[in-house]
């Protein structure tokens, strides 16, 4: 039984694209979904990759996030693909990922997750400028490894998303195989470990060699960074909570919205085919809108924008993984990640529940209990 | 579909007389529910607090399947079903017929108040000037002579009490709708007219008969004039004198006959003109009276005219069957010797009192206060058994419900009055007999300030300087014990209904010695006359669950006898009115606004409220109309019918919402019944009231998003499969083939009979073999019934309605089997034991196999001289901590058996509280009598058994007497232990079904008060000893009560579905089956495809769990979809 391999490289991208490619070959993967760079363009997204060749430009290492793709392993794996497949992961999609399967909308039984330690990422536009900095995009994602880790600043002009700052679970936890990278130096090589029994058996027949024990640099680095972040996230959530107390400060922090719904779009989380935002039910009858005006002397158009972040917010709290991608879709930067992240964090609290965490923990709501919070319902 | 109407009587509209009417009305029948009371509910419209949540729930037994025929709303408020008519204030006064066609008359009290006018102002009350005590707070409170019976009706409708009430007059004219006619009261009705040329004849008899008598007393001193008046207004009674001058009393018969032909008249005559009066009689009078006549002699025969009217007034109809539900009265602690000093003593009070004095509409607004100081209650004593298990009252049976009474009181009293309340118990056996009642019991009274004393009251008297009450006991020691508390608690028991008795003589149904109603062997609601079943406490006290299984039991007894008779099942369909078809025009509403008040404010709130429901444009009119609930308004509102609106919302009384007045309205307008929404206008509240305009917007909402599509239910398979061919399952059968229902009835064994097979006799000496062979003779020879022996059902799925089950039989291929519900009877047996030396020797058995013994003929009483029996072995403790409730009775049984075999036996029973409830009391008493020997034993201190070599007395048996507070010693021949009963039902079987069980691994079932033979899951039924350890009597109530409710399944050839049903809009689902996981009712399931989600609509409650969980609508209720609750919403804030 392996628990851990050490991949020894120059570099950690081409140890990782090495160690991928071997993955992929030796475990007879179909098909798997990474980070990869495009072929037009110096940018990334996900690939659902088969050609193995393809893999020399797979980068799940750089700073770029351009969606979360939870929703993209859903679409793979709703139903039997016919095909064996992995996937490549940051913590927040494995989370994310994790909500859609309790909610039927994935499976993990066919694919294998690998999971990579994130130090953050870069919001779109950051990473735009980030990228067009460099000559290539592994320069750039070289650059980005030289002090991410370490926990110094990226570069001068973009830092992590707010939402990465706040981040309190940079370790892929939920993966079958976790790649390490906290504390270590990339010249040293990578430390692959399986976390599940699927991991173990991947890692057994690549015929690399054991890993050592766990870095004592690692827990430093994390404990470093999970601190940092701890802080963080006490002060956005204190002054999150100070704007959006009343629902004068709630609508004035969502006043730029113009119910694009590219927040819910980007969602990993908001996992409806149709949004009932988009449906009938909220195209209302000429009469309703002018009742409204009426009895207000005025009404903004387009209506339902604070009842639509409230319903989101009452239905996806549960299962925020804040991963941020809501603010990064903001065309007009509202911080919505943070909103949603505080959100999420009471209501979870109060279920006594952790979005994405622990896959045989059922999300609230779901069962009907004869007896619970008897104070709020008053029986 | 074509088919007969069967009707039946339920005479009694407490607990279980509206459990056997919505049984009846669900399979069907049109039900004529009458209450002698003014009021629905009996007992249980004052009581407030349940065991064992310590709440209502009475809800729980409104109709699940095709709610629709009904009106969910509290039933403590009212019951409201198509099929069932509702007569309060009505007796039964006589049965004429057969079984399945019974002439039942009807005496119906005239209501001086008409219900439809009374909008519950209560001005009536106000002017009232008589006060008297209010029996619905026992007493507590005063009311007036016109008042509510009880604060929660709906339609809370005045009623003026003819006892109380001395006709002044007062409430007739204030009352703002004029629905007060003190003259249609009583005697009042009952005009009389005195025709003497004597005055001093005329005004004695104004005087006896009016002022004395209350009839209506008309005088006329001569023939011309007398026939003058007959001529203008109607009289009941004419008496008449034969020697007048001018016209005689004959000529004015004569002439009077040709004006009102069917006119009493009662001749007055002197000594002299008898034969003229006898000649009168000839003309038609109906009889004579020879002045000088004292008013002895004339009363009774004006009473007699006037008892004979009201006959003629009696409601008669025809019912196929009669199901008795009169209830039993409560003991009244003053009568007799009264050694509580109930009256005397001040502070003591009844259970059903202090029951007042915790309830929000009790004496001080649920606020536990002494009733004369009204000072805080900090410290109670109940007092058990008062009027029960006491042969000085003539009562030689338990109440049954006292205990259980009591530790709820003491419970909910410590919740309301807090933890520094203090309450003890004195009782003689703590009786926890039914399921879990032993474990509430526990776990109440192991709350720290609830205690139990065992002991029997001494003297009750006031403590000396203070306002208290020192109650003196002989605790189970022997000794003396004293104590102050604050208040006494009287626990009073039941009481056979006097009026029931009556009743029963006049029925000729017997009844026993202490008036409760005899019935067949083995059947606890089946009186000696066919036809008439008793449900509830008529047959014996019983608690709550008890009656509602009993109540159900003789719904389906009755249903068997419509069903023999010739009478169908299911109603005739209604002629389908034919419904404009408007699903595809936009709503043009017609708004009907009712104007009962006249008064510049009720006006301008009408002007407001009209021109509000006119800017909306799907509005077409609105209308304002007076008082729609008269006739003459109700004329108005039809003459409103047009064909160019499409939907009609009227906003008036509650009296019209819960009237079925919306159907017929519909029907005037050609429309669908849910295009017609009724909101009512709360009078309390005002018409301007944010909360009416709310509730008329909201109306109006609903009717623009109405949905009128309607699911055409589930088509119903015909047969039932009962599991389990004991007792319990044969009768389940039987009672459901007597329906011409086919059933499977499985059984695990080889032979049919269960715990029946190796049951000798019962306490009263009744073989049971004959009666077993009975059965099974009828189950086999059932053209209906099939029997498969040696098999198990290994699997199944489906829902109510048609469920697909698997059974394996052994030697033969697996089959499987469609029907339409499940009952579940797979019992349960003697629990095992290796306590007290069981299994090392010959001379300890357990109780079956005494009975084993007896029965094969195996016990030589003649070589033995003592027999120990100990009891509760290992139950009433963890983990069987339950009663089995059967083996008190048992050990008595054998005893008694045992002492008749052989008088000069020795029997000692060691128990722990004797659990011999209701009649089976007096066996008890029996016992002791024939000098039975009874030791009472704590849980914590066992008796010790020990094995002796001595052949003579093979059992020692050492324990320690409390009476006595000695150790004891018992040499005995045979030692028989009562190890109770365990449950049979396999966790895969329950698990098949969607059925639970409990933590002891009984059928779990809906509500154990409500619902006691049924599992949440719709279309599964369990009875017999599987539900809880019963007798056998018992166990054919349960079977008999879950064929009754399955029935209700099994006839129909559809389950309609309810409006108000979830709906699953395929197009925007996304499978995340959040939906199914929620459904309280198991109501969604996944289709075979695994690609959508389906409902069954009879299953499905409507609660809408689904739909909030559900995040896209995708699932949604009908009538409540997010733009029906938006507009609603939009109503409400828009005020």
């Amino acid at each position: 039984m392996t628990q851990a391999i050490h991949i020894d490289n120059e570099d950690w991208l081409s140890g990782i694209r090495s160690f991928l490619a071997t993955v992929m070959d030796k475990t007879g993967i179909d098909a798997m979904l990474v980070p990869t760079r495009l072929a037009v363009k110096n940018r990334i997204m996900p690939m659902l990759v088969s050609d193995p060749a393809r893999l020399a430009q797979a980068d799940p290492l750089s700073p770029a996030f351009p969606v979360n793709g939870a929703k993209q392993l859903a679409r793979l794996t709703r139903l039997p693909a016919g095909g064996k497949l992995a996937a490549v992961l940051r913590p927040c999609e494995i989370r994310a990922f994790n909500e859609l399967v309790k909610l039927n909308q994935g499976k993990r039984d066919d694919v294998v997750i690998v999971g990579i330690d994130c130090p953050g990422a870069l919001s779109n536009t950051d990473f735009r400028a980030f990228a067009d900095r460099h000559e290539t995009i592994d320069a750039a994602t070289q650059a980005f490894c030289a002090t991410a880790f370490s926990g110094g600043p990226v570069d001068e002009a973009a830092a992590f998303t707010s939402a990465c700052r706040a981040c309190n679970h940079p370790t892929p936890d939920g993966a079958d195989i976790a790649v390490e990278l906290f504390g270590t130096d990339p010249t040293h090589g990578l430390t692959a470990r399986a976390r599940t029994e699927m991991g173990e058996a991947v890692l057994a027949g690549l015929d690399l060699p054991p890993a050592e024990a766990v870095l004592p640099q690692r827990k430093t680095a994390l404990t470093e960074t999970l601190d940092r972040r701890r802080q963080y996230r006490k002060q956005m959530f204190a002054s999150v909570a100070g704007a959006t107390d009343t629902i004068r400060g709630l609508s004035a922090y969502l006043a730029d919205c113009v119910n694009c719904y590219n927040c819910r779009a980007a969602c990993p989380v908001c996992y409806c085919t149709t949004c009932v935002f988009t449906t009938d039910t909220f195209r209302h009858e000429p009469f309703q809108y002018l009742q409204w005006a009426r009895r207000k002397g005025g009404v903004k158009m387009p209506t339902d924008t604070l009842f639509f972040h409230l319903t989101r917010m009452a239905h996806m709290s549960t299962a925020c993984v804040g991963c941020g991608q809501c603010t990064n879709a903001c065309p007009n930067d509202i911080p919505l990640s943070d909103l949603f992240s505080l959100v999420g964090h009471h209501t979870q609290e109060a279920f006594g529940y952790v979005a994405g965490l622990d896959l045989s923990q059922r999300p609230p709501m779901c069962g009907f209990e004869k007896e619970e919070y008897g104070e709020v319902v008053g029986i | 579909m074509d088919r007969k109407i069967g009707s039946a009587l339920v005479a009694g509209a407490g607990i279980s007389g509206i459990r056997a009417s919505i049984d009846l009305a669900q399979m069907g029948y049109r039900v004529t529910l009458i209450d002698r009371a003014p009021h629905m509910g009996g007992i249980l419209s004052q009581l407030d607090y349940q065991f064992p949540t310590d709440r209502c729930g009475m809800c729980r037994m409104l109709p699940m399947l095709d709610r629709d025929a009904g009106i969910q709303t509290c039933l403590r408020k009212g019951l409201f079903h198509e099929n069932i008519d509702v007569l309060l204030g009505t007796t039964l006064a006589a049965v004429e017929g057969e079984p399945g066609r019974f002439e039942v008359a009807l005496n119906q009290a005239p209501s001086p108040i008409d219900p439809d006018r009374c909008i519950g102002c209560g001005q009536c009350s106000d002017a009232c000037p008589v006060s008297v005590p209010d029996a619905f707070n026992a007493g507590l409170t005063p009311r007036k002579a016109v008042y509510l019976p009880v604060p929660h009706n709906i339609p809370n409708t005045y009623t003026i009490d003819p006892a109380a009430c001395t006709r002044c007059g007062a409430c007739e004219p204030v009352c703002p709708t004029s629905a007060i006619r003190l003259s249609a009261m009583g005697r009042q009705a009952f005009r009389i007219l005195v025709v003497d040329d004597e005055s001093i004849i005329r005004q004695s008899l104004d005087a006896w008969l009016g002022d004395e008598e209350g009839y209506t007393v008309e005088t006329a001193a001569s023939g011309p004039e007398a026939l003058e008046k007959l001529a203008a207004t109607p009289f009941h009674l004419m008496l008449l004198d034969i020697k007048m001058p001018g016209m005689d009393g004959v000529t004015v018969l004569e002439k009077a006959r040709i004006i009102r032909p069917s006119l009493n008249v009662l001749m007055m005559t002197a000594y002299a003109t008898v034969e003229t009066a006898v000649d009168a009689m000839k003309i038609g009078a109906m009889d004579y009276l020879i002045k000088p006549f004292e008013p002895e002699s004339l009363i009774p025969k004006v009473a007699a005219a006037y008892e004979a009217l009201q006959k003629t007034a009696y409601r008669r109809q025809t019912v196929g069957a009669i199901v008795l539900a009169t209830g039993t009265t409560c003991f009244d602690p003053s009568v007799g010797k009264n050694p509580m000093g109930y009256g005397i003593v001040p502070h003591v009070v009844t259970s059903l009192a202090f029951e007042r004095m915790l309830s929000g509409t009790g004496p001080d607004g649920g606020r536990l206060l002494r009733p004369s100081d009204k000072r805080p209650v900090k410290k109670a004593a109940w007092i058990q058994c008062v009027g029960s298990r006491d042969l000085q009252t003539g009562a030689d049976f338990c109440s049954t419900a006292c205990c259980m009474f009591a530790l709820k009181e003491a419970a909910v009293a410590r919740r309301v009055a807090g933890d520094d309340f203090q309450a003890t118990i004195i009782y003689m056996d703590l009786r926890t007999f039914g399921k879990n009642f032993e474990r509430y019991g526990q776990q109440t009274t192991s709350t720290e300030g609830i205690r139990l004393e065992r002991g029997r009251v001494h003297s009750i008297v006031p403590t000396p300087g203070s306002g208290d009450v020192t109650i003196r006991w002989t605790s189970a020691s022997g000794k003396i014990r004293e104590e102050c508390f604050d208040l006494v608690v009287l626990s009073i028991g039941q009481r056979a209904n006097p009026h029931t008795t009556a009743l029963a003589e006049g029925l000729g149904i017997d009844t026993d010695g202490f008036g409760f109603v005899k019935t067949a062997p083995f059947s606890d609601t089946r009186t000696l006359r066919g036809g008439i079943f008793a449900g509830g406490t008529l047959t014996g006290p019983t608690d709550i669950a008890e009656s509602v299984i009993r109540a159900s039991s003789a719904a389906v007894n009755a249903s068997r006898t419509i069903h023999r008779a010739g009478g169908g099942l299911a109603e005739k369909a209604d002629d389908l009115v034919s419904c404009r078809d408007v699903a595809c025009e936009p709503p043009r509403i017609l708004a009907v606004l009712c104007r009962c008040e006249n008064n510049p404010e009720y006006e301008k709130a009408l002007d407001v409220l009209s021109a509000r429901l006119q800017q909306d444009p799907a509005v077409a009119r609105v209308k304002i109309l007076d008082r729609i609930c008269t006739a003459q308004g109700w004329d108005s509102l039809k003459e409103t019918v047009s064909a160019t609106v499409n939907r009609v919302l009227v906003g008036a009384c509650r009296t019209f919402i819960y009237g079925k007045k919306t159907r017929g309205l519909a029907a005037a307008f050609g429309l669908d019944p849910v295009l017609m929404e009724a909101v009512a206008m709360d009078h309390h509240q005002g018409l301007a009231a944010p909360a009416t305009v709310a509730a008329i917007m909201a109306g109006l909402s609903r009717l623009k998003n109405v949905s009128m599509e309607k699911d055409q239910g589930i088509a119903v398979v015909n047969r039932a499969l009962v599991v389990g061919g004991g007792i319990a399952g044969m009768s389940a059968a039987l009672a459901i083939a007597d329906h011409g229902v086919d059933v499977t009835l499985v059984e695990a064994s080889d032979r049919l009979g269960g715990n029946l097979a190796w049951l000798h006799q019962t306490i009263d000496g009744t073989p049971i073999a004959p009666f077993l062979e009975d059965i099974i003779g009828q189950i086999e020879k059932h053209p209906k019934i099939e029997v498969m022996i040696n098999s198990r059902v290994v699997g199944a799925f489906g829902q109510a309605g048609h469920f697909f089950s698997t059974i394996e039989t052994a030697g033969e291929p697996t089959t499987t089997a469609e029907h339409g519900a499940v009952i579940l009877a797979t019992g349960g047996g003697e629990a095992p034991t290796d306590e007290y030396g069981y299994g090392t020797s010959e001379a300890v058995v357990t109780q079956k196999e005494l009975e084993t013994r007896i029965h094969e003929g195996r016990l030589d009483t003649d070589g033995i001289t003592a027999v120990a029996m100990i009891q509760c072995v290992g139950s009433r403790e963890e983990p069987r901590n339950y009663c089995s409730r059967v083996c008190c009775p048992t050990a008595l049984k054998q005893a008694l058996w045992l002492k008749s075999r052989k008088p000069d036996l020795q029997v000692y029973i060691l128990y722990r509280d004797m659990m011999t409830c209701g009649l089976s009391e007096a066996w008890y008493t029996e016992a002791r009598r024939q000098g039975i020997l009874f030791f009472q034993y704590r849980p914590d201190r066992k008796p010790e058994v020990r094995i002796t070599a001595d052949e003579a007395a093979p059992v020692s048996v050492r324990l320690h007497d409390p009476i006595l507070d000695a150790p004891v010693e018992i040499a005995a021949d045979l030692l028989v232990l009562a190890t109770g009963i365990q449950p049979r039902l396999p966790e895969t079987l329950a698990l098949a079904y969607g059925a639970e069980r409990d933590r002891d691994g009984f059928f779990l079932e809906a509500d154990s008060k409500w619902r006691p033979v049924e599992a949440l899951k719709a279309g599964v039924f369990g009875c017999g000893i599987v539900l809880s350890p019963r007798s056998i009597a018992e166990a054919v109530a349960t079977a008999e009560a879950a064929a009754g409710r399955a029935l209700a399944i099994l006839t129909a050839d559809r389950l309609p579905a309810a409006r108000t049903t979830a709906i699953v809009r395929h197009s925007l689902c996304t499978l995340c089956l959040r939906c199914i996981e929620t459904c309280p009712y198991d109501a969604r399931f996944l289709d075979d495809t695994g690609q959508r989600v389906l409902v069954n609509p009879a299953m499905c409650q409507g609660c809408g769990d689904c739909a909030t969980v559900c995040p896209n609508s995708a699932a949604i209720v009908e009538g409540f979809t997010h733009r029906s609750m938006f507009g609603a919403i939009e109503g409400a804030m828009a005020v």
